[in-house]
C-alpha cells in the first residue's frame, strides 16, 4: 500500500475509466453543433409565425402563413410549401435525433437535411424577391406585398442558412468548434439589424444591452475567469469610461475629442484606475479582495451622484457627444432610428477586436500565468511568475475593456448618469460570466446575450405582453395580472435552473468542464494508479 | 568544491514557535545534499525560506554569493533556484505541457502588446517554448501525456511532471521536497535514476526525503534537522552512526541501546 502524500478527499467515487490520454473534446464540439442547429430551427419557426403575429397587432397588415398553405391559390405558393415542409421535416429530424441519442444510435440523414435546409433558404429568398422586389403578387394569390415582412424573411433565411451550415459541415464543426462558433456568432451579429429592421426597439436593445453586456462580460472574464480574482465592483470601470467620454467629448469642459480617440482613451483611463485600485488590494485574497472591489464599485457611482469637484453633474449626469465620423453624426441612440443599426454594427466590430485580442492574450505567456495563479498561487510564485504584476495586469486589462465599453456607451446614449452604473450592473455582469461559462470567451458571450434578453427585454416587456395576450385571448384577467411583482422571481428561477442543469455554464471552458464533471475523483484515481 | 548555496545562521519564528533556528550549511556545486529529520523538524520551512515563500526572521541565504534576503519568490526562481512541493502543487486544470510552459515563464520575454497583436517574435518564442517543454517531458519519459490534464496523471507521473516544471526555468539548483513520498519501489528506483541523470547534466540537487534507502544511496552529504536546529551534517555513513541522529529518530536511550547491542 503506497503512502500517498495526497490528502484523501471525502468524496469517494467509483474510479472511472482512466483518462490519462488527451481529453476528448467531442462532447463540447457537438454542443456547438447542436447550438447552431437548434438556434437555426428556432429562427425558422419564429420567422414563420412572425407575419401571423404582426397581423394580430397591426390590424390585418400581413397574413397568416397557414392561410397561404391551406388555400393553394398561386404558382408561387409552392415556394411557401417548400419552406413549410423543410421546417416540419427538420423539426421532426430533431425529434428523431433525440430518439436515436437515447438509444445510442448515430444520427442519420445529415446530408439530406442540409440539402433540405438549403432548399428552404432558397425558397425563402425567392419568395422575398418575387413579392417584395418584383411585386409578383398574383403568383401567390391573395397575398399582398406585406405578406412576408422582411423581418420574417431575414429570420427564416438566417435560420435555414444556419441549419444548412450545421448539417452540411457537421464533421468540420465537430473538429473546429471554436472557429465555427465564432463564424456563426458574427454572422448572426451582422444580420441582426437586418432581421429586426422593422423592430427598431429590439435592435436598440441589441446595441444598448446585449452588445454592451458582451463587452463587459468579456472584460470581467479576464479577471474572474482567467485570473480567478473575484471582482464585485466591475461597473465602476464602466462608469469611468463613460465619464471619460462625457468629460472629453461634451459640453462640460467644452472639449470635443473625436469618437475613435475617446473610446481608446476611456479604455486607457479605466485600465489606469484598475492598476491604481489593484496595486494596494491585490495582496488580498478571495473574499477580502471581493469586498474591497465591492467598496470601490459603490464609491464611484456615489462620487458621481454627489458631483464631487462638480465634475460629474450629479444625478442629472453629463451630456456627451454622440459618435461622429467626419461629417456623419450618428446622433443619440434612438434619436435617428435608422442609425441604431450602425451603432450595433460598430459594437460588433469592437466585440470582434476585443475577442481577438483576449484570445491572443489567453493563449500567450500571460494567459498561462493567469491560469497558473488561479490554480495555485504559491506554486505559480515558486515557478517564477511575478504574481503581483500578473494579477495587476489581469485587473488592468479587465478594467480597460470595461472602460472601452463605458466610453462607447456614453457616446451612444448622449448622457451619462450615475444610475447606469449601480451595483446591480456589476452583479448582472458577474452572473453573465458564471452562467455563460467562467473562463470561456464563447460562453460568456452567449451568457451576456441570454441575461440581457431576460433582464432587459423580457422583464420590461412582460407586462405589455400579458396585456396583449389578455386582449387576444379575451381573458382580460391576464392583462390585469401584475407581472412586475414576479419577474425577478422568474429571473432567479431561470438562473437556478441553468446552473443546476449546466453547472459549468452554458458553454463551459474545457478545464472548468472537467473540474465540475469529474470533481473529487482524481485522488482516488491517483491512488489506484500508484499501487 | 565551491558552495552554490550558503545558508548562514537562518532563523524563522512563527509567533512563539521557533520553526528553524540558527541553521547553517552549504550546498556545493553539483552536489546532491539531503536534508532529513523527524516530522516537524523545520525542513520544509527551511525550503520555503530558501525559495522566498517565507521571509527570514534572521540570518542570510546566499546563492552564488548573492543574498536572497527580501527577494520575492519569482526573482529567486529567475536566479536559478526552483523547487517541487511535498504535497504536489501542479496546476491541475492545465495540460502537462502547459504546466511545463508555465515553468518557462521567467525565461520568456513577450510583453502584453506582443501577445495582443501576436507579433512574429511572440509566435516564434511560443513555438520555441513549446518545443522545449515537449523536450523536457520527453527527457522525463512523460511526453505521451503532454495533452492530459495534470490532475488526471497517475500520482507517480505527477511527481515527475512537477520536476519537469521545475526544470523548465533552467535552474542550477533544484530543491526537491520529499520526491519519493507515495511512490512504489519501481517508481523510487526510476526517480533515483532521474536524479542521477540530472546531476550528470550539471545540476545541483538539494532534497528533503524520509526514505532512508533513497537518501543513503544518492546523497553526497546529509544535513539533519531536529526541532528546528541542525544536529548533524556529513557523509551518509557518518550521519547514520551519529548518536544524536539516532536519538532524534528513535528517542533518547535508543543510542545507548544500539551501542550496547
Amino acid at each position: 500500500m503506497p503512502d500517498s502524500g495526497v490528502t484523501a478527499e471525502a468524496a469517494p467515487a467509483p474510479a472511472p475509466a482512466v483518462p490519462t490520454t488527451p481529453e476528448s473534446t467531442g462532447e463540447e464540439s457537438r454542443g456547438i453543433f447542436w447550438t447552431i442547429v437548434v438556434c437555426g430551427l428556432v429562427m425558422v419557426v419564429c420567422g414563420w409565425f412572425l407575419p401571423w403575429y404582426v397581423e394580430e397587432i397591426s390590424n390585418g397588415v400581413g397574413y397568416s402563413p397557414m392561410d397561404a398553405v391551406l388555400s393553394f391559390t398561386g404558382v408561387g405558393t409552392i415556394l411557401i410549401y417548400v419552406v413549410a415542409v423543410a421546417m416540419v421535416v427538420l423539426i421532426a429530424g430533431l425529434a428523431d435525433d433525440l430518439y436515436r441519442r437515447a438509444r445510442h444510435l448515430a444520427p442519420r440523414f445529415t446530408m439530406q437535411r442540409a440539402v433540405l435546409a438549403a432548399a428552404g433558404a432558397l425558397a425563402t429568398g425567392a419568395i422575398a424577391v418575387l413579392i417584395g422586389v418584383l411585386h409578383e403578387e398574383p403568383l401567390f394569390g391573395s397575398l399582398d406585398a406585406y405578406s412576408f415582412t422582411d423581418n420574417a424573411v431575414w429570420m427564416t433565411l438566417t435560420g435555414f442558412a444556419l441549419c444548412a451550415f450545421g448539417y452540411g459541415f457537421k464533421p468540420w464543426i465537430v473538429r473546429h468548434p471554436g472557429i465555427a462558433f465564432t463564424a456563426v456568432a458574427f454572422a448572426i451579429g451582422a444580420a441582426f439589424p437586418l432581421i429586426f429592421n422593422q423592430a427598431g426597439d429590439f435592435v436598440g436593445w441589441g446595441a444598448r444591452f446585449a452588445a454592451i453586456y458582451i463587452l463587459l462580460a468579456l472584460g470581467l472574464n479576464v479577471v474572474v475567469g482567467f485570473a480567478g480574482l473575484l471582482d464585485l465592483g466591475y461597473a465602476a470601470f464602466f462608469a469611468i469610461g463613460a465619464y471619460t467620454t462625457a468629460s472629453l467629448a461634451g459640453q462640460r469642459y467644452g472639449l470635443h475629442l473625436p469618437f475613435w480617440v475617446i473610446i481608446f482613451l476611456g479604455a486607457a483611463i479605466a485600465s489606469l484606475f484598475g492598476a491604481v485600485l489593484g496595486a494596494p488590494t491585490l495582496r488580498l485574497r478571495g473574499d477580502y479582495l471581493a469586498i474591497v472591489t465591492l467598496g470601490f464599485g459603490e464609491i464611484i457611482p456615489d462620487l458621481a451622484t454627489n458631483n464631487v469637484f462638480s465634475a460629474t453633474g450629479g444625478p442629472n449626469g453629463l451630456a456627451a457627444d454622440p459618435a461622429k465620423f467626419g461629417g456623419f453624426n450618428l446622433g443619440q441612440l434612438g434619436a435617428i432610428p435608422a442609425n441604431t443599426k450602425f451603432y450595433f454594427w460598430l459594437l460588433i466590430i469592437l466585440v470582434a477586436l476585443v475577442v481577438v485580442a483576449l484570445r491572443n492574450v489567453e493563449r500567450s505567456r500571460l494567459g498561462r500565468a493567469w491560469v497558473a495563479i488561479r490554480e495555485d498561487e504559491v506554486a505559480a510564485a515558486a515557478t517564477g511568475i511575478n504574481t503581483v504584476s500578473t494579477k495587476l495586469l489581469a485587473f488592468s486589462i479587465g478594467a480597460s475593456v470595461s472602460g472601452f465599453a463605458g466610453a462607447f456607451f456614453g457616446a451612444m446614449l448622449g448622457t451619462v448618469t450615475p444610475d447606469n452604473f449601480q451595483f446591480a450592473v456589476s452583479v448582472t455582469v458577474l452572473s453573465t460570466v458564471v452562467l455563460g461559462g467562467i473562463g470561456s470567451i464563447a460562453g460568456v458571450t452567449v451568457g451576456a446575450v441570454v441575461i440581457a434578453f431576460v433582464v432587459n427585454w423580457i422583464i420590461p416587456n412582460a407586462q405589455q405582453w400579458m396585456g396583449t395576450l389578455g386582449t387576444t385571448t379575451g381573458l382580460t384577467a391576464l392583462g390585469n395580472f401584475n407581472v412586475s411583482q414576479y419577474v425577478y422571481i422568474l429571473y432567479g428561477l431561470i438562473l437556478i435552473g441553468i446552473m443546476l442543469l449546466r453547472p459549468a455554464g452554458l458553454l463551459p471552458s474545457r478545464a472548468r468542464k472537467v473540474e465540475l464533471t469529474k470533481g473529487g475523483t482524481e485522488e482516488v484515481l491517483s491512488e489506484v494508479e500508484a499501487s | 568544491m565551491a558552495a552554490i548555496l550558503e545558508v548562514d545562521r537562518i532563523a524563522k519564528v512563527f509567533g512563539g514557535l521557533h520553526a528553524v533556528q540558527d541553521v547553517s550549511f552549504d550546498v556545493g556545486e553539483k552536489e546532491i545534499v539531503s536534508m532529513i529529520g523527524p516530522n516537524g523538524a523545520g525542513k520544509t520551512t527551511a525550503f520555503n525560506c530558501i525559495t522566498g515563500l517565507y521571509p527570514l526572521t534572521s540570518g542570510d541565504i546566499r546563492f552564488r554569493g548573492e543574498s536572497l534576503r527580501r527577494k520575492p519568490p519569482h526573482k529567486i526562481t529567475r536566479l536559478g533556484i526552483t523547487r517541487t512541493f511535498q504535497n504536489i502543487r501542479l496546476f491541475s486544470f492545465m495540460t502537462a505541457v502547459d504546466n511545463v510552459m508555465v515553468g518557462e515563464h521567467c525565461r520568456m520575454h513577450a510583453k502584453v502588446w506582443d501577445a495582443v497583436f501576436r507579433t512574429p517574435s511572440e509566435r516564434h518564442e511560443e513555438r520555441d517554448v513549446e518545443k522545449r517543454a515537449l523536450d523536457i517531458l520527453r527527457r522525463l519519459g512523460i511526453e505521451r501525456y503532454a495533452d492530459a490534464y495534470a490532475r488526471n496523471l497517475p500520482y507517480g507521473l505527477q511527481r515527475r511532471l512537477e520536476i519537469a516544471r521545475a526544470l523548465a526555468s533552467n535552474p542550477s539548483l533544484l530543491l526537491l521536497d520529499e520526491p519519493a513520498a507515495g511512490l512504489n519501489q519501481r517508481e523510487k528506483r526510476e526517480l533515483m535514476e532521474v536524479i542521477a541523470t540530472l546531476r550528470e547534466g550539471g545540476l545541483t540537487i538539494f532534497l528533503i526525503e524520509h526514505d532512508m534507502r533513497v537518501v543513503m544511496e544518492i546523497s553526497d552529504r546529509i544535513v539533519v534537522l531536529d526541532h528546528g536546529e541542525k544536529i548533524a551534517e556529513g557523509a551518509p555513513q557518518e550521519v547514520r552512526k551519529n548518536p544524536r541522529v539516532i536519538e532524534a529518530y528513535l528517542g533518547s536511550g535508543a543510542s545507548q541501546e544500539m551501542r550496547s547491542t
